[in-house]
């Protein structure tokens, strides 16, 4: 598969109140593939806000380099390219929404391209399209529930048409509807329009529907593999502080009692199948 | 302490009607015409004319006269207490005196005054609600960013003021909405707004107004950065979705608004001004 964004020994400092050089993020080595669903996780403050951060350009590496489809995040003139293929969505919708009307908002980021306007219009459509925004076009933000409002963000990023988009725990404002729509919508992103999704969240439920998963801890990738190869090793995980999805919770409870039951089953229905098969 | 119920910034009222349909740069220009030309309108005559002319375009639009006036409500008893202060202490040397008591003394001269002043403030509300009743938020700025367009030749950032404006338009709400939310909390820890003297009560204010401006800031890091991360850079090379267009409706518009311009100077050339 081919490598959309790479980090090379990634380090980044910043300066706090009390301490002049705290570390957020220590000699970094990841990859994110080619229309892959990768999630990252990690307990607050471990990093990976500020990771993800360095995808877009937003932060530049202290030491190492990050490159988005072979450039270099560091060299100034990349930026506009690099944004344009990144897109990225942040936890609050209320702070990232500039325009009091969806269509509008919507429209933003193409009109900052610069494109000509027939294709911002028929962008924006797009987007409504295929986040089945469209009877929210005219409505201003403030109507709309938080999950609606997340939607929109996303179809502002996905409007400019990027090749990955970045979530920042979208999720974590959103009740339990809203989380599952949100999600839904990002599997349709990637599995319909080939977008790369990259998706931070502390919800283990969301993370098992992707294709890989990072775990960060202080600063550094501590795990990282497909969600069902990385909750066999429950031991790290439980070190990291992480929480396990549901199947493979009840997965370990009952092993442990002495039924057979296959390490790694993180989905609530292939542990069902595996409970059918043991009684017949 | 329902705040966000009372905010009604802009009210527009949507309807389909020949002064909603023009452009907003023919509307925001017309108001600001007839403004200029209320400042000089000084005899009754005038006035008169303005009346019938701003009646006619209320009842063009559609929207019921009642409800274009309702806002003029809280602020009568301030236009009353201007109009007995203009009544008693305006005067001319040759004015007729009509009542006399003590130091004060209502004249002509001090009547005509109040009259002009309250008759410019009805109709200065009145021009101005009636473009915000007939014109959206939206169509308001971008017309205002096309009418500024030319003025960022002598370097004025005209989009990015007018972006400015978009975004504070966005936040009045949510900080309404936070605002709410940290009297409430407040409430519930026992501060009482309500009670105390004047003085009391500003002091508490001022321990709520702290956390909005923290939480202000903070949002407006967040939403840069989110602007960031969404290409803006300014507004050099932006285009945008929606332009405007000009038709044969605001050519009409021009053309009626240039007479009514016309022969209202006439009149204030002509007739003999109230004061």
């Amino acid at each position: 598969m081919e490598k959309l964004i790479e980090t090379t020994n990634l380090t980044y400092f910043y300066r706090s109140g009390t301490k002049d050089q705290v570390k957020a993020l220590y000699n970094v080595n990841m990859n994110v593939f080619q229309g892959e669903i990768l999630a990252i996780t990690g307990q607050n403050g471990s990093g990976k806000s500020t990771l993800a951060r360095h995808f877009n350009a937003l932060l530049t590496p202290g030491q190492g380099e990050v490159f988005v489809k072979g450039l270099s995040t560091v060299s100034k003139e990349n930026i506009p390219e690099i944004r344009k293929i990144i897109g990225m969505v942040f936890q609050n919708p209320d702070n990232q929404l500039v325009s009091s009307i969806v269509e509008e908002d919507i429209a933003f980021g193409p009109e900052n391209l610069g494109l000509p306007q027939p294709e911002i219009i028929e962008r924006v459509n797009w987007a409504l399209h295929t986040l089945g925004l469209e009877e929210l076009r005219n409505e201003p933000p403030h109507n709309l529930s938080e999950g609606q409002k997340q939607q929109v963000a996303i179809a502002g990023v996905l409007a400019m048409k990027p090749e990955c988009i970045v979530l920042d725990e979208p999720t974590a404002h959103l009740d339990p509807r809203g989380r599952r729509e949100l999600l839904e919508s990002a599997i349709h992103l990637n599995r319909e329009e080939g977008i790369t999704i990259v998706l931070l969240t502390h919800f283990m439920n969301e993370v098992i529907h992707c294709d890989r998963m990072i775990v960060m801890e202080n600063g550094s990738v501590k795990m990282e593999g497909p969600p069902g190869s990385i909750f066999c090793r429950s031991k790290e995980v439980k070190k990291t502080g992480l929480d396990f999805p549901i199947a493979a919770q009840i997965g370990d409870g009952l092993r442990r009692e002495g039924f057979d039951i296959k390490p790694g089953i993180i989905h609530t229905e292939d542990l069902i199948a595996s409970l059918c098969q043991l009684k017949s | 302490m329902e705040l966000t119920k009372n905010i009604t910034l802009g009210v527009y009222l949507p309807g389909r009607s020949f002064i909603h349909n023009l452009d907003p740069r023919t509307k925001i220009l017309a108001a600001a015409g007839i403004i200029v030309l209320l400042l000089f309108t000084r005899s009754y005559s005038a006035f008169a004319l303005s009346a019938i002319f701003i009646g006619a375009l209320v009842s063009l639009s559609g929207i019921p006269t009642g409800y274009a006036l309702r806002g003029l409500k809280p602020m009568l008893p301030v236009l009353a207490i201007m109009w007995v202060f203009q009544l008693f202490l305006f005067k001319t040397p040759d004015a007729t005196v009509y009542f006399h008591w003590w130091i004060f003394e209502a004249t002509d001269a001090g009547l005509h005054m109040g009259n002009l002043i309250i008759l410019r403030v009805l109709f200065l509300f009145t021009v101005t609600t009636f473009l915000t009743l007939t014109t959206s938020v939206v169509s308001l700025t971008d017309g205002l960013e096309s009418l500024l367009k030319p003025l960022r030749m002598i370097g004025l950032p005209s989009q990015e003021l007018v972006m400015t404006l978009v975004i504070a338009l966005r936040f009045v709400l949510i900080l309404a909405e936070e605002l709410e939310k940290i009297i409430k909390a407040q409430m519930a820890r026992g501060v009482a707004f309500d009670r105390g003297n004047f003085i009391q009560k500003t002091r508490k204010i001022f321990p709520v107004f702290l956390p909005l401006f923290i939480g202000a800031f903070k949002r407006a890091e967040e939403l840069i950065v989110a602007m960031d991360a969404r290409s803006y850079t300014g507004g050099k090379g932006r285009t945008k979705m929606k332009t405007l267009h000009m038709g044969r409706a605001d050519f009409m518009a021009a053309l009626i608004l240039l007479a009514y311009g016309g022969l209202l100077i006439f009149i204030i050339i002509s007739t003999k001004p109230m004061i």
